[in-house]
């Protein structure tokens, strides 16, 4: 093993590791102040230290101090305390080893060898994130189960069926995509989606296979147990469903997994459906080709962006309370570190461009503008998360299984012969 | 005289509404109209910068309780205990005592309201037949570090002065 | 370098969990047990670089049967008062150990009469999705075909008992 290699490496697997664990925050942050703007609502804005409040972001660290620090109570009732312990970590972890075969840029090309960008670099591909998300629901199940809580077990219980019954139409809607696609590979799967079609629109996912988008994010969306079909935790009937007996941090886990089996699922359909890290009518040999006009151009982009984004800070941080003073110096403090990251990005990009263009340091560019824009991609499906969430009521348990049950399974398979049809048809 | 009848269209059995997705769609559309509304201008927000901004309260308000006083500083209270009758809570506790001054007969010794089992009804200001107490003090935000805290006395209540103008009282 | 180890560690996994399933008085223990001797064998199935294999083992037993399995076992809520009388358990377990040992030793013959250097590597490619699934439908369409027809028959079987329960009761 090569000192690169094992760069690369760490670098693979913290990316894997931490960016779900960091998109728990932007996303609980995203959530609420969601929710604020959709209600017209301002949102969590007051925590702050030393005045500096960052949109609400610190909100989120005030709240996980306080699940850190809060007492871990394991009810007296429960008899089976290891599984009490075991279901939270379960949820947790199998959702973040689903994140891990995301690939978030191209193969990166360096000398001979080619290192795959991502944090486990499996053949299997999607059958992983299938295989991993089963055990997810051992996790619901152990929970609900081990409580001994009748609003637990009910939660579990409606956790667990709907998982266990979406995974059917996600899993159908999956195979016709892969006969489009030819291969279960996620790196491949991006790449293929790197062509345009007729040599305009790029051969996105959503654009081959509109009715099995269509079908995957409604399945995903019931697997991740989000609105509208959050039964598991219907306050006004079950109370929080299967997490009601669990505080302090393995409630945390709980709710970070969720958080981060949202993040996955966005990964997924960014992937499977939008083209992943590609930039549309921009595939990676075009980028690497061109690396120095797209640095110009970025060059170009990123102050004009920071301006508009400055000039909105300075508008919007303020806000209409009276505090004016401390809330000023705030916004002032803002704009200037957003213009020093321009000015340091900009430097950078100069240095690039004047000193290093040109092999290594060209693919280099390019696997960060794509790790941009994947995460760019994500993070707009999980807002889209957000905004049914705060659009749409909650279903009733009998509809959701009628919709999965008899609406969504007859499509899938209606969709898996049209799609064979045309392959075969196509050849 | 006839019933009037308003017949309502039943919505939601058309072939377009049962697929949901144009309904679904729909309703996006009014909620991200909202959101980026509020993202570029924060200031439409219908929210009260609390802390800062202070509600405007009427006079109407049932706020903390106060002991009014007869124009020359005598406490109005007889110590009837009609208020404490009243009580749905049971959180007034009057002691009363002779009255020397020759205003009334009695007077309260002490003067409790527990301000923790309060509910902020009103009663014992509709019951008082001297006007004595009332909830005009404005204060609606009653708060404590401990239990004792929550419970006023006698010189709490005399002490605290109305949030509003005479005038305004008599408007109500 | 460390795949002996880990078939070691492995199989001694899976051999705990098959005895825990036996062993365990509460269902749920013996249903987590056997999860994990599911996980092993997925576990050995990767070690001999059966990838399609290996991820089947994990989504169809693992993730989805022995959910299933789980699923029920929550359902049913079992008290201790519900489980049944297993005073004569161990001499139960001796005699079928002994019934089973004949067996146990012949299955040891065959294994050492195998000989242990005739195995070659894994040709590049062995055992991805793309053999296994040119192997199926080519070697042995038939045989796929004909346990894909079972299933359709168990699917349809279930499909019209649960419809006559339902038809019944309304």
């Amino acid at each position: 093993m090569s000192g690169t290699e094992i760069f690369i490496t760490i670098i693979r697997v913290g990316f894997g590791v931490f960016v779900p664990l960091s998109a728990v925050a932007v996303m609980v942050w995203m959530e609420r102040r969601g929710a604020g703007f959709i209600q017209d609502r301002a949102g969590p804005n007051r925590c702050n230290v030393l005045g500096f409040r960052f949109g609400g972001l610190l909100q989120n660290i005030a709240d996980a101090i306080k699940l850190l620090f809060k007492e871990d109570v394991i009810p007296g009732h429960i008899a089976h305390k290891f599984y009490f312990i075991l279901a939270p970590a379960l949820v947790f972890i199998t959702a973040l080893l689903c994140f891990a075969v995301i690939p978030f840029a191209d193969a990166l090309v360096l000398g001979a060898s080619t290192y795959l960008m991502q944090a486990m670099p499996l053949e299997l591909g999607i059958l992983w994130f299938l295989a991993i998300i089963g055990f997810g629901v051992y996790g619901i199940i152990l929970a609900g189960w081990a409580s001994h809580n009748k609003y637990g077990l009910l939660g579990g219980l409606r956790a667990a069926a709907q998982v266990i019954s979406y995974e059917i139409p996600m899993g159908l809607a999956l195979v016709s995509l892969l006969a489009v696609y030819g291969t279960v590979n996620l790196t491949e799967v991006t790449q293929f989606q790197g062509r345009l079609l007729f040599g305009v629109i790029p051969m996105w996912g959503v654009v081959l296979q509109p009715l099995g988008f269509i079908i995957f994010v409604i399945a995903a969306f019931a697997e991740t147990n989000r609105t509208p079909f959050d039964l598991a935790e219907g306050e006004s009937e079950i109370v929080a469903g299967f997490h009601v007996e669990y505080s302090s941090m393995k409630f945390a886990l709980f709710f970070m997994g969720e958080y981060i089996a949202m993040f996955v699922s966005s990964a997924l359909i960014v992937t499977l459906f939008f083209g992943g890290y590609q930039i549309p009518w921009l595939n990676t040999q075009t980028l690497v080709a061109h690396a120095r006009p797209v640095a110009v151009a970025l060059m170009l982009i990123l102050p004009a962006a920071a301006y508009v984004f400055a000039r909105w800070i300075g508008f919007n941080n303020p806000g209409p309370a009276p505090n004016p003073a401390q809330r000023v110096r705030e916004t002032k403090v803002y704009i200037a570190v957003v213009w020093s990251l321009v000015a340091l990005i900009e430097v950078i990009l100069l240095g690039y461009i004047v000193a290093g263009a040109g092999g290594a340091a060209d693919r280099i560019l390019v696997v960060w503008l794509q790790t941009a824009v994947f995460l760019l991609k994500t993070f707009f499906v999980c807002f889209v998360y957000v905004w049914v969430r705060w659009t749409l009521p909650r279903f009733r348990y009998d509809q959701l299984q009628k919709l999965g049950w008899e609406k969504l399974l007859p499509l899938a398979l209606f969709n898996i012969f049209i799609t064979g049809a045309v392959v075969v048809a196509l050849g | 005289m006839a019933a009037r009848v308003k017949q309502i269209k039943r919505r939601g059995r058309t072939f377009l509404e049962q697929l949901y997705l144009i309904e679904v769609i729909k309703g996006m559309g009014v909620t991200i109209t909202h959101f980026l509304r509020n993202l570029r201008d924060n200031r439409n927000l219908y929210v009260r910068d609390y802390p800062e901004v202070k509600p405007e309260i009427t006079s109407r308000w049932r706020g903390r309780h106060r002991l009014t006083l007869h124009p020359d500083g005598t406490v109005k209270c007889v110590a009837c205990f009609m208020c404490q009758t009243n009580c749905p809570s049971e959180c007034i506790m009057i002691e009363a005592t002779e009255r020397l001054d020759g205003v009334a007969e009695k007077m309260p010794a002490r003067f409790t309201i527990d301000l923790l089992e309060c509910i902020y009804c009103g009663y014992c200001v509709e019951a008082c037949p001297m006007d004595a107490i009332r909830m005009d003090t404005g204060i609606f935000s009653v708060t404590g570090t401990s239990r004792e805290d929550m419970v006023l006395e006698l010189e709490d209540l005399l002490a605290t002065p109305g949030g509003f103008a005479e005038h305004e009282q008599e408007d109500r | 370098m460390s795949q002996p180890l880990l078939f070691y560690a492995l199989s001694l996994l899976a051999i705990v969990g098959a005895v825990g399933l036996l062993m365990f008085k509460h269902p749920m223990n013996a249903a987590m047990s056997f999860a994990v001797t599911l996980i092993a064998l997925a576990g050995l199935y990767g070690l001999l670089s059966a990838t399609l294999v290996f991820a089947i083992q994990l989504i169809v037993y693992a993730g989805a049967i022995m959910s299933l399995i789980l699923f029920i076992i929550m359902f049913l809520n079992i008290q201790p008062d519900d489980l049944p009388d297993e005073s004569g358990y161990w001499y139960y377990l001796a005699g079928g150990a002994a019934a089973l040992t004949p067996l146990a030793l012949l299955l040891l013959y065959g294994i050492n009469s195998l000989s242990v250097t005739s195995t070659p590597e894994a040709p590049p490619g062995f055992g991805t999705i793309k053999e296994v699934g040119v192997v199926l439908f080519t070697d042995w369409l038939l045989p796929f075909e004909i346990v894909s027809i079972l299933l359709l028959v168990a699917l349809v079987g279930a499909v019209v008992l649960a419809g006559k329960r339902e038809g019944g009761n309304d």
